[in-house]
């Protein structure tokens, strides 16, 4: 097999078959040791948050992941494919610097597609809460499991957990930064996270005109889910009603929940 | 029990159901490792197999499942390399077939040689003239790239993908996917061939002995072809019993006729290519090693037939009813095609692994018979109880069908 082998002979077809041999050898194994050092590298560097969420947004289905630009109505039946990251997306920017310009918006909120809103208090903190959509399908019964105070959370990585009985499921964080208080359901918000770069960059998230067409897509995802003998007890007095999963024993709340909050 | 480690979204049997029908198969694993094991304390005196006859069941075996788990290598090529996207809803189940066939492939050879532990042997000193040579290097290499190939689906797992380090190291592994794919698709095509070549340079025996182009015989090239075409009809027959065993839709009508078209092309090519070496075996090289092809099996006519049969209804029917689209519309068709196409591999690895041995080569030489032993088949059927295991764990904690969830919503 080597040279220094007893038996082993400089003929061409020695040469030749070993030589292919240890070429595609030496392929596949490059090809993994380069995998494994991108992988340590995404530790070492701190973007393996921005690796799990390429990762898991790959494995969304389509259904959760039309491009802002077509809810709003803008354009035609469009998938992103940027993860959300709408301030990479030249599409987007195209759209931005187009003659359509959406109106500056009343609510002084900013929406993540995994239905957390971020509002700022000051240049450099913000509260983040759950809109009152998902809100209403996590539940009153689930409890919140929040990161501890001086923890930093990752756009996009996790936010923090609710818990009910042996299921959970995470919320998306819509902005890097670090916690400095807790918030709770009776707050209105979750977490107060003063931000890593100075003066955030929300352009990712939804906001104005925006915001309405994308609930209404939300909600048409959920009917979508929910059995039909379930779906005239979705809403009261037409709102949906404070806990979607309880009205409906057959809905799994994990499943819903996932669906909503973009865990696969 | 078991419910959060199985993907969300997706429905499995209660824990206890899938533990009844793992049950039978592990008592067949385990019947068939005590087997193994006698023929490795023992020795392979207890086959059926000897000196005369050095290829038996599990030679056959091996030929079959290599053939048959190619899916894994041209799904791969056919995704990564030529993007034909649609067949990302199978390719997860393609490369655990390929796993597993070639894993056990690779068990079974073990105890086929009787001293695995000198398999070393052949590596270290190796014959380069020897297709054999190539073979177990290729397979060798190749079991590597499936299982670097079979370890993302697995870290995909709900349970494991929660280890940051492993879905970083899935996610990056499958940007690099591609590379594996070309290194599969390279080496596949290698050992595919030389396996048929193992066969058509015996120039002892004049029953499979061919024609060559440059060092390789034809057989070296109809079992690339032949493999080829295999492939894709095997995932499209275990993706259909999948769907049948467990009552759920797996994939769209679109990725069987996919699947089946494109076994259908290559088939087109095979059958071709086997008529025109079959006349040319028929008329030219058989005479010219002074044996008319009617005397191999004058006493036994059956045979012969089963070389007919391997053309035309194993090969050109199911290449018809893949070609004819008002019949490859219809699930029952395909799977009928993909059934014959996979049977027609399992024919023409019998054909030329125990028919051939069979032939007497010496003049004093009579037809020989064989029948495995007990020990034999035991080992055989281990390698299918593996097979239904691993396939069985993947299916249920793996997303092996990545269309499930949407077709199970629809």
């Amino acid at each position: 097999m080597f040279p220094w082998v007893y038996g082993f002979e400089w003929t061409a077809g020695n040469v030749i078959f070993l030589g292919l041999f240890f070429t595609v050898v030496i392929v596949i194994l490059t090809t993994v040791t380069v995998a494994v050092v991108r992988s340590r590298r995404a530790f070492k560097e701190r973007r393996h948050h921005e690796v799990k969420w390429e990762s898991t947004f790959e494995d969304l289905g389509s259904e959760a992941r039309p491009c802002r630009h077509q809810l709003s109505g803008e354009t035609d039946q469009r998938m992103c494919r940027h993860g959300f990251e709408c301030k990479d997306c030249s599409f987007h920017k195209q759209m931005l610097d187009s003659a359509y310009k959406l109106v500056e918006a009343e609510s002084d909120r900013y929406y993540h597609r995994g239905h957390a809103w971020v509002r700022k208090e000051s240049y450099s903190t913000v509260i983040i809460g759950l809109d009152d959509f998902a809100t209403r399908i996590v539940g009153p019964k689930a409890r919140a499991k929040l990161p501890k105070i001086g923890r930093m959370i990752h756009e996009n990585g996790t936010a923090w957990r609710f818990l009910l009985g042996d299921e959970s499921v995470r919320v998306l964080a819509p902005v890097s930064g670090q916690v400095i208080e807790h918030g709770g359901p009776d707050r209105g918000w979750y977490l107060k996270v003063k931000l890593l770069d100075q003066g955030a960059d929300l352009r990712h998230l939804l906001t104005g005109n925006e915001v309405n067409p994308w609930m209404e897509y939300e909600m048409a995802r959920l009917i979508r889910m929910i059995p039909e003998s379930c779906q005239a007890g979705l809403t009261e007095d037409g709102q949906l009603v404070d806990d979607v999963t309880a009205k409906c024993p057959s809905l799994e709340w994990d499943l819903v929940c996932s669906e909503i909050l973009l865990e696969p | 029990m078991d419910k959060t480690a199985i993907s969300r979204g997706l429905q499995r049997a209660p824990l206890g159901q899938f533990l009844l029908w793992l049950g039978p198969w592990i008592a067949l694993l385990v019947f068939g490792v005590y087997c193994a094991y006698l023929c490795l304390r023992y020795g392979l005196h207890l086959t059926n197999m000897d000196n005369r006859f050095a290829f038996g069941a599990w030679i056959f075996l091996d030929l079959t499942v290599i053939a048959l788990g190619a899916g894994a290598f041209f799904t791969g090529f056919l995704l990564y390399i030529l993007k034909r996207k649609e067949l990302r809803a199978v390719i997860n189940s393609a490369v655990t077939i390929g796993f597993i066939c070639y894993s056990g492939a690779v068990v079974i050879l073990m105890v086929d040689v009787g001293q695995p532990l000198r398999a070393w042997f052949t590596f270290w000193h190796p014959n380069v003239h020897s297709m054999l040579t190539e073979v177990t290097f290729c397979i060798t290499c190749y079991l590597g790239v499936l299982a670097f190939e079979y370890i993302p689906i697995l870290l995909k797992n709900r349970k494991l993908r929660q280890i940051p380090s492993f879905l970083v190291f899935e996610f990056n592994m499958h940007k690099v996917m591609y590379v594996l794919a070309g290194a599969g698709t390279f080496l596949s095509f290698f050992h595919q061939g030389s396996l048929g070549g193992l066969y058509g340079v015996l120039n002892g025996r004049p029953f499979v002995y061919r024609e060559s182009f440059g060092i390789w015989p034809t057989t070296f090239f109809l079992f690339i072809v032949s493999a080829a075409a295999a492939g894709p009809s095997f995932i499209l027959l275990t993706t259909w019993i999948t769907s049948k065993v467990t009552k759920k839709r797996l994939v769209t009508q679109e990725v069987y006729e996919s699947l089946g078209k494109i076994s259908g092309y290559i088939l087109i090519g095979y059958v071709l290519f086997k008529t025109i070496d079959t006349l040319v075996w028929i008329s030219m090289t058989a005479p010219g090693m002074g044996v008319h092809p009617d005397s191999f099996f004058a006493s036994k006519p059956g045979y012969t037939a089963l070389h007919l049969l391997e053309v035309t209804i194993f090969g050109f029917l199911p290449m018809a009813i893949y070609m004819t689209k008002r019949l490859r519309s219809q699930i029952k068709w395909l799977v009928t095609a993909a059934v014959l196409t996979c049977l027609g591999i399992v024919v023409n690895r019998y054909i030329l692994t125990i028919q051939t041995l069979a032939l007497p080569t010496l003049p004093f030489d009579e037809l020989l018979s064989y029948m495995p032993s007990w020990q034999e088949t035991g080992a055989f059927l281990m390698v299918i109880a593996y097979g239904m295991i691993v396939y069985s764990l993947s299916f249920r904690y793996a997303n092996l069908f990545p269309l499930e969830r949407e077709l199970q919503r629809n």
